[in-house]
Order: C-alpha cells, then structure tokens, then sequence
C-alpha cells in the first residue's frame, strides 16, 4: 500500500511538473526528470505533430541504432492510428541524454528495442502526437505502469490543446514588444516554477540584474526612437550571451534580468562578466554617432545567498546591482549580504 | 409455417449473439479505458469500427462516446445472419488487438483476453447450435 502512495505521490508530482510547463521542450525535460522515479526505461519520446519534431530523452549510453528503432516505431503507431505517414528524415530530432542508469548498468551498444509504451496525445478526438516509454529489456512494462503512463500522457495532451489555445494569446502576453525578450509578468512565472525546482530539488539557482549606465543621458541626447535602439541592441548581446536554459526577460525600464537556472555563483559571474565585456566592447550606433555603452550587473544566487523566497532572491540581486552602480558602475557584484 | 419458425430461430440466434457481443464490448471496453483513459480508448475504437466496417457494414452503426460502445437500433442488427455478426465482431476485435499490440505489445491484450476468449467460444456454440 505504502508503494502505491509513494508513485501517487510522485505521480502527482510530475503531473504538477508537466501542468506549469510553458512551452513544449520543457514539459518535455519535466516529464523527463520525473519519469525516472517511476518507470525503469531507456528512452522517453514525444512526437509532435504540428511541428514534427520528436523530443527524445534518453539514456546517456542509448547506442544511435535504439534511437533510430525508437522513433521509427512512434512514427509507426502514429500512421497507424490514422496519421499521415511520415519518414524520419521528415522528422526534426531533439535529443536530451542524461544518466539514467549507474555504470554497470550502461546500454549494449547493440541493444535493440524490446519492449515499448506508445500512447497517442489525444483531447476531443484531435491527435497532437504521440508519447513512448522504450525499454531495452524484455517484458519492462506492465499494467500499472501503463495506467500511470497514461494518465502522465493524458496531461501532456491536455497541456498541449492549453498550449494551442493559448499560443497566439500567449505571444502578447509574455513577451516584451519592444525586445522581444520576455516580459516581466513571465519572469515573474518563470521565477515561481525556478525557485521551486530549486529549494525543493536542492539544485543552484542564480539571478543577474543588469541595469544599462547613463541611460537617461542617451534618451535626452539623442531622443526616444535611439533609446529604444539601444534597449533592442542590448536585448540582442544579451539573447547571444546566456545558456539555452537561461531566462532573459526585460525587467522594466533600461533593467533586464536573467534567470540562470542549475548556475552555481562562479559560472552566473562568469556569464555577467562576459557580458559586461560584450556590452562594452561592442560600438552601437545611435543617430549618427557611433557609441560604446557599459552596463552594471548583481548576482544574487540559491543556495549561497540563503534567499527564502523568490521575491528575497530578487531582492539580493537588486541590492548586488545598486551596489556596482554605487561603486562607479561597468562592472559586476555580488551580493555581499550587508 | 417452419419458414416462420426458421425465422424466429434464425433471429434468436442472432439477438444471443448480439447481447454477447454487446456484453463483450462492454468488458473490453471498462479493462481498457482503466488502463489508457477514454479519451485515446475511443479513437481505437472509432478506428478499428471504421475498419472492419469496411467489410461488415453493420459494425459502422456502433456508437462509441466516452461513456463506452453501444450498439444502437438493435432491430436492425438482428437481422444481419448469425454467422455475419459472428465474423463482423470476430474482425473488429481483431483490429482493436491489432492497435492494442502496436500501443503497448502484450500488456493491454493480457488484460484482456481472458475476457474475450471465453466469450468468443461461447459465440461459436451458440452458433454451431443452430
């Protein structure tokens, strides 16, 4: 009975992981980190439809030849269930290796697929896709863990039809029209789902607040329209300048912020500092002149800073920014805690 | 006179099967939608209905909603030959097996079969008593 509660629990859990997930790849790497906890397999995959694009994350030892069975048979089932048959070469791969299994345990590199889950991502009889559990063991599957999987595969169809509905909603309200970074209510959401995965998970979190110098002396010099150039040119050096799992939202103003999701305090310095150097170094050109800008950057970073809350976190970062432009700004500190 | 009665039987006959395949469909369909959810349970119903209907046309008045499958205006079914219906649902069993595998190899048709073998032999008698 207790083992029951324990995967209803976890369960739980991954549904709640899967359910807040924004965009596709990360209810993906959700369903991913949480899947592990209830089902032993080798492979997790799901096709979807609408862009065809087959996220897989796999086993770090999984040999090519089991990826490749693996995909063929999701696109297999899906031509099967009525689906317009595609090749793999039609197909976009996306695959995420983590360890799922100790050393001793490490794939054949001949392993062949032996026992698979495949169940279609349906809600009001509309096929998004297709989710799979592979296995490279025999028999790896039974009742329950179908009955569990379809229940995770239920909730990533309904999060899919949310995702559909909300897409063109979506693209209004969480992205900043000027920079096309994300906004401040998304950072707001994001940070929520950031701080959660960390002071549950015990995994590092970092914030870096970056503040533009002298900003109202470019706008009262050269005009608005120029100050918005700058805003875009910095957005820009910024998107180049961060980790894939890295947030970078505009925070208001001439303030931008980043979320650095598993950055420990050394790697979030080492990203503010190449982007000080980036932001420096890089002449913009504003009406007719060309100008060098600088930037003043504060880290605040879980668990080091021992922020208890999300807002605390933010806080810190603030305090850390005010901090580099008290000291004479173009630079990076970090929270001292005073 | 005994074509009357050639009739009834041959209508009776047909009325067995069809409440033992109507009861059968019923079982598949509270083992499966236990273990995959109603909502992916009636689009393999929905295609295997499509078909076998292909070939027995009286399988494509099966309605499927989330609530299960039924067979709607029985009337009209009982007048479909015995053996007919036998085939027919033989086929469209077949076909939800078929999808079953593809999905998750033996795992739903393990559930499954002690349900439907029993069943399936029952058919056969009444048939062969005909």
């Amino acid at each position: 009975m207790r083992f029951i509660f324990k995967n209803l629990n976890i369960l739980r859990s991954a549904l709640n992981a899967i359910n807040m997930s924004f965009e596709i790849k990360e209810m993906v790497e959700s369903a991913g980190t949480h899947l592990p906890n209830l089902f032993e397999f080798s492979a997790f995959g799901l096709l979807w439809k609408e862009t065809s694009t087959l996220y897989l994350y796999q086993e770090e030892s999984c040999p090519p030849s089991f990826t490749q069975e693996v995909s063929q048979n999701m696109l297999r089932v899906l031509s099967l269930l009525g689906e317009e048959p595609k090749d793999l070469s039609q197909v976009a791969l996306q695959v995420e290796k983590r360890r799922l299994r100790p050393d001793h345990m490490k794939m054949d590199p001949k392993a062949t697929l032996k026992s698979y889950l495949t169940l279609p991502l349906t809600i009001e009889e509309e096929i998004f896709g297709c989710v799979s559990l592979n296995s490279d063991q025999s028999n790896a599957f039974d009742a329950e863990d179908l009955q569990f999987f379809s229940v995770i595969g239920y909730q990533m169809a309904a999060t899919l039809k949310h995702f559909q509905r909300i897409s063109s909603i979506k693209t209004i309200a969480i992205y900043d029209s000027l920079t096309n970074l994300y906004n401040r209510r998304y950072f707001e959401e994001r940070l929520t789902g950031e701080t959660q995965r960390a002071f549950y998970g015990g995994s590092p979190l970092s914030l870096i607040m970056i503040d533009i110098d002298h900003f109202k002396k470019i706008n009262d010099t050269f005009g608005h329209t120029e100050g918005d150039k700058v805003l875009q040119e910095v957005a820009h050096l910024l998107k180049n300048s961060v980790r894939k799992k890295d947030t970078v939202a505009r925070y208001g103003g001439e303030e931008f912020v980043l979320i650095l999701p598993e950055a420990g305090l050394e790697e979030a310095h080492m990203i503010a500092e190449r982007i000080r150097r980036l932001v420096e170094q890089t002449p913009l050109n504003i009406g007719r002149v060309q100008l060098n800008i600088t930037v003043s950057l504060g880290i605040s970073n879980f668990p080091i800073h021992r922020a208890k809350s999300k807002e605390e976190l933010v806080r810190m970062a603030d305090q850390a920014l005010y901090e580099a432009k008290r000291a004479g700004r173009n630079r990076v500190c970090i929270f001292s805690g005073i | 006179m005994e074509k009357g009665i050639e009739e009834k039987e041959k209508f009776w006959t047909s009325d067995r099967l069809l409440d033992l395949y109507s009861n059968l469909l019923k079982e598949i369909w509270e083992v499966v939608s236990a273990l995959i959810g109603e909502s992916v349970l009636i689009l393999l119903f929905r295609l295997a209905i499509q078909k076998a209907g292909e070939k027995y046309s009286f399988l494509n008045t099966l309605k499927v909603t989330e609530e299960g499958v039924w067979m709607e205006g029985f009337g009209e079914f009982r007048t479909v030959p015995p053996l007919e219906i036998h085939r027919g649902f033989q086929a469209l069993i077949n076909h939800l097996f078929n999808l079953f595998s593809a999905l998750a190899e033996g795992v739903i048709s393990r559930e499954v079969f002690p349900k439907v073998f029993p069943k399936l032999r029952e058919a056969e008698r009444i048939l062969s008593q005909k």
